[in-house]
């Protein structure tokens, strides 16, 4: 059996790589990444599969043949069912060790563990068939892996809820140190983005968005700030009932700023053709709608052209700010203590406000 | 309050009472014909909508959202057809933890809601359903609670779906190959409508026979070389000839036999008869031991089917396989991809179609000619091969 493992940089990577690289280390087992994802990577993977696939998946593809290409002959392709009782992932997550199987021409051997708890097979499971198809039987050595695969995923689920970036938050889970967040600087406009991970913290396929509205000084909460019983709690309260295993990422996240009125506006963020986002995405608006909170839905495509994703962006962010600045010229009109100046209120002034 | 509890409470509404009650589903096919029977006998007033039209899409698709499947437009039209007719009750048929499917009756409750209706939505949950769930939901809708009723209504509605799948199954058969053109559809047309008005058990069980016999009325050339195709793919997109675009009286009218895995009995049957009374193997587990090679595991949908009845097919003669879905329907892209590998293989010629509200039909067709005659090329130098071999 191989020494080492490929993992690919895509879909369950982004949300779960902190558990796997400890898992994996604590096994003794080498971790082989793929390459950032690249408009080659794109391409590979649009290759292979059928047109009508959505974009997550072909970056997929394309990350395997980047192992592929490296020399890595396992790979892991996990197959993600079901996360709780008939809370089940999308159909095209589930399948990914099928569709990889069956349109790959290359030889290279899969690991392909299950996760479905609707059939009782738990993350203990889960870890066990990982485990077993590199010749490690060890219950107890098994178990200790899987203690250290949470320890790294935990200190990044802290870092991140802190507010440390994704990315300086996974390098230093991985280096295993603990950083905090140095000063939170208050940001006139702040808005929720609700997105599956695969394809917000992927910069080529979110096209940098949580960069790009930093840099127009929007201060941005994803579902990495919201802790996983927090979400939960958030869909409860909002009158949904939780139907995908994604939920908490994106319904959770949305609803959790929608019921604490941190956020100005929230933006949904999902690639062409997504079933779940479709639905989960519509709930969020009807949300948004009864009480009156700006929410925009971007769509992706392999073919996005950045400046049209760029103006609609720039609008929303116009259109919040224009919100914010009549809302505290409301405000102050009904507090009737200064009248005169604030009609002549510039949007200079308004951008230096903190909020409350 | 855990999910499992949460879906359990969600599915079935109690605000109108049980003998004001009118109720009305959404239009698949033929299946209004068989349910209307079984509700009628427990007692029941039902609205039947209109069958899905270019109209009832239009509804459809101006009060949904941009990004949902096909089915979901055409089921949401029903209702709002239904509702408008009059009905206060909406039957739905759901397997959640499949697709989006579990998610539609959330999302019509409350488009409908927030259009202003009024109305009860009973769920019938068919993921691993037992007889005692359904039998509850009936009682829900219509608080009947004479046995012999039940009984009358189960044997009822079982016999006309019996009846109206030995009907399509025969005019496959007899289509391609009739004399006189349009015999079959006539004879289907004609048994659809007294199966239809038929009241009685007695004679709803002789239904079957009475169909096989008139059919083989019928005058066929039996020598012509027709060529079979498996129509296979999503359930709502192979029962409803709307949404396909009667897609098996056109390829009946080419000259071909089609034949269609997934019937509405078989599937019904399997789904409610208790695990003791069904002896055979269903053709879930057909297709999971079929599709073994290929897929170690069900992702949901009608995924696994579609790969097991190619495999299927392809072991046992069948000359070509024709596999439609909706646009953007999550598990049949899935299939999609694995198709051209299992078509490789198995050396079997497969098309995949995807149909959304916008499809063409002049476009459509000739994709479809186009296949039909390399699926006949194919036949021929099969046969051609065949003779040659047993001449030397």
């Amino acid at each position: 059996m191989p020494k080492h493992i490929g993992i690919p940089r895509a879909i369950s990577y982004y949300n779960n790589y902190p558990f796997y690289y400890g898992f994996f280390k604590s096994l003794g087992i080498e971790v082989i990444l793929s390459d950032k994802t690249t408009a080659k990577t794109i391409n590979d993977g649009s290759k292979y599969v059928v047109s009508d696939t959505c974009l997550p998946i072909k970056v997929y593809v394309g990350h395997v043949i980047n192992l592929l290409d490296k020399g890595c002959d396992a790979i892991f392709v996990p197959s993600l069912q079901s996360t709780g009782y008939k809370i089940n992932n999308c159909s095209k997550v589930r399948g990914l060790p099928e569709i990889i199987r069956n349109i790959l021409p290359q030889n290279f051997t899969m690991i392909e563990p299950t996760l479905d708890k609707t059939e009782n097979i738990d993350l203990k499971n889960f870890c066990k068939q990982t485990a077993n198809a590199f010749d490690i039987c060890d219950e107890q050595k098994i178990k200790k892996a899987i203690d250290e695969g949470f320890k790294v995923y935990n200190s990044f689920m802290e870092m991140t809820k802190a507010g440390v970036c994704y990315k300086e938050a996974l390098d230093n889970a991985i280096n295993g140190k603990t950083v905090k967040k140095t000063i939170d600087i208050v940001k006139p406009i702040s808005v929720a983005i609700m997105a599956h991970g695969y394809n917000l913290f992927d910069e080529k396929i979110s096209l940098n968005l949580i960069k790009k509205l930093e840099k127009m000084n929007v201060k941005v909460y994803t579902s990495l700030n919201v802790s996983f019983d927090e979400a939960i709690k958030s869909i409860d309260e909002i009158g949904e009932v939780q139907y995908w295993a994604n939920e908490p990422e994106l319904t959770g996240t949305a609803a959790y700023y929608l019921l604490n009125k941190k956020v100005d506006g929230i933006i949904a963020l999902s690639a062409f053709g997504c079933g779940p986002d479709s639905l989960m995405a519509d709930e969020i608006y009807y949300h948004c709608k009864e009480r009156r909170v700006p929410f925009i839905h971007i769509t992706i495509d392999e073919h996005s052209g950045e400046a049209g994703f760029v103006t609609r962006i720039e609008a929303f962010i116009d259109m919040l700010l224009r919100k914010k600045r009549n809302s505290i010229i409301k405000n102050a009109d009904l507090n009737k203590k200064s009248v005169a100046p604030v009609i002549n209120i510039k949007k200079e002034k308004i951008l230096t406000t903190s909020i409350k | 309050m855990n999910t499992r509890e949460k879906l359990e409470k969600n599915k079935m509404e109690n605000k109108i009472p049980a003998k004001d009650r009118i109720i009305a589903w959404p239009r698949m096919g033929r299946i209004d014909i068989p349910l209307k029977a079984l509700v009628v006998s427990l007692g029941a007033k039902v609205i039947i909508p209109p069958a899905n039209s270019n109209k009832a899409l239009e509804i459809g698709v101006k009060n949904s959202i941009e990004g949902i499947c096909l089915p979901y437009k055409l089921n949401l039209a029903n209702y709002i057809q239904a509702l408008d007719k009059g009905a206060n009750t909406l039957m739905m048929f759901q397997a959640p933890g499949s697709c989006r499917l579990g998610n539609y009756t959330k999302m019509a409750q409350k488009t409908l809601k927030s259009m202003g209706y009024e109305f009860d939505m009973v769920i019938f949950d068919m993921y691993q359903s037992k007889m005692k769930q359904t039998l509850q939901a009936f009682w829900h809708v219509t608080h009947c609670l004479n046995p012999w009723k039940y009984y009358k209504g189960f044997s009822l509605g079982f016999n006309k779906f019996f009846a109206i799948d030995t009907a399509e199954k025969l005019l496959f058969y007899t289509r391609p190959r009739e004399i006189n053109k349009g015999d079959a559809e006539k004879c289907y047309d004609k048994w659809l409508k007294i199966t239809d008005e038929t009241n009685s058990v007695w004679e709803a069980k002789k239904l079957k026979k009475k169909i096989i016999e008139d059919f083989k009325k019928i005058p066929i050339d039996k020598n012509k070389e027709v060529p079979v195709v498996y129509l296979i793919g999503e359930f709502f997109v192979l029962l409803d000839p709307y949404t396909n675009q009667n897609i098996e009286k056109e390829l009946g009218e080419m000259g071909v036999e089609v034949q269609r895995q997934i019937m509405f009995s078989d599937w019904l049957e399997h789904v409610l008869k208790p695990s003791i009374f069904y002896h055979r193997e269903s053709h879930r587990e057909r297709s999971v031991r079929y599709a073994e090679k290929y897929m170690k595991r069900a992702i949901g949908g009608e995924c696994i089917e579609t790969i097991g009845d190619t495999v299927y097919a392809a072991k046992h003669g069948i000359d070509g396989i024709i596999h439609i879905s909706p646009f953007s329907c999550m598990p049949e892209i899935v299939a999609q991809n694995i198709l051209p590998k299992v078509s490789r293989e198995e050396d079997i010629p497969v098309m995949s179609l995807v149909l959304d509200e916008q499809t063409g039909k002049a476009g459509y067709i000739t994709r479809i000619e186009a296949f039909i005659d390399l699926v006949k090329r194919k036949k021929q130098k099969r046969l051609k091969d065949n003779v040659n071999l047993l001449v030397k």
